[in-house]
């Protein structure tokens, strides 16, 4: 036998199995802190403006991506949005099925240059089409933990389905 | 355009536990495998069967366990598998009243370095000593005491611990 001998079954291979235990802790920075506090306290969708660019940024950013001017202009703008994409997704990211298929989407919202990654619900995915009219549907505020998921999922605006 | 600079924020682990900034934690489900290698491969698959076994180093000759599968002191490839005795003698060894994670132990380990017949002077593995105290010394003859067929797992606790040898053993 050599260096170079190969494993000819695979019960020959042998491999120490184990788990690392980590956590990862994010926030979401100086502007993000401020977006879902505004979410959380008071239902509102805050973003912010390039005035010289004529981009209103959704999530907000403290500077601006075009220009890298620093951005303090922050506005309440309207939930509303349309479905930008979206994607039925059946595996959860260990790729174990899901008990259900969930719909996810880039939602634009309309007063904005920028929108969110969301749910979809109250509608199957064969009546969805790019451009439909959605709104966020948010939990009650108590129980709003200043976290994107104090949006339950966005639905198409009633009436416009 | 003018300059701005941002003030730094600190964030301190107060924060946190006081709820002055929002967080998302996330467990990742970081598993990990860990390839054996033929050399070690070949050893668990041995340990299992409830064998020892080491390599030979065709230039110096030493029978080397753990079995590898390069001669460190010629740089050459070792050529031949090597069946060793479950016997050995206490090099060195400790006492040990805490565990890894620094847990206190009533009772404790006793870590050894075992020098196995059969494999070259040196050569021996690590394990635990068990059914010793009193008497323990550095140069005591020992043995393997192994785990019931059925509960062997390919690992290097396939071997429970190592027993003192009455010279009316050898």
């Amino acid at each position: 036998m050599s260096l170079l001998h190969r494993i000819e079954h695979a019960g020959d291979a042998l491999s120490w199995r184990g788990d690392m235990p980590t956590q990862g802790r994010y926030t979401a920075g100086v502007a993000g802190e401020r977006f879902f506090r505004a979410i959380k306290e008071s239902g509102q969708f805050l973003a912010t403006i390039c005035l010289d660019c004529d981009i209103t940024y959704m999530p907000p950013r403290l500077y601006c991506e075009q220009c890298f001017a620093h951005l303090d202009e922050w506005v309440e703008v309207d939930p509303e949005g349309h479905v930008h994409t979206f994607t039925v997704v059946h595996q959860d990211l260990d790729e174990e099925p899901l008990p259900e298929p969930r719909i996810l989407a880039f939602v634009v919202l309309d007063e904005t240059d920028g929108g969110l990654v969301h749910y979809l619900d109250e509608v199957e995915p064969e009546d969805i089409y790019l451009g439909m009219p959605v709104e966020p549907v948010l939990k009650e505020k108590e129980e709003r933990q200043g976290s994107i998921t104090d949006i339950k999922y966005f639905r198409p605006v009633t009436g416009a389905a | 355009m003018e300059e701005f600079v941002y003030d730094a924020v600190y964030l301190r682990r107060e924060d946190f536990e006081e709820g002055r900034v929002l967080f998302e934690t996330w467990d990742p489900n970081a598993q990990y495998a860990w390839d054996a290698g033929v050399a070690i491969g070949r050893y668990l698959q041995e340990l299992k069967a409830g064998r020892l076994i080491g390599r030979s180093c065709p230039e110096c000759q030493r029978i080397m366990i753990p079995p590898r599968m390069f001669c460190e002191s010629c740089f050459c490839a070792t050529d031949q598998w090597v069946p060793l005795e479950d016997t050995g003698t206490v090099l060195t060894f400790s006492r040990c009243y805490v565990t890894w994670d620094v847990i206190q132990l009533e009772k404790p380990k006793m870590p050894a370095v075992i020098e196995i017949d059969g494999a070259s002077p040196g050569m021996g593995i690590l394990h635990l000593l068990g059914e010793v105290d009193p008497g323990l010394e550095i140069g005591m003859r020992v043995q393997a005491i192994w785990k019931p067929p059925e509960e062997r797992s390919g690992s290097i606790t396939d071997i429970a611990y190592f027993r003192p040898l009455e010279p009316s053993e050898e």
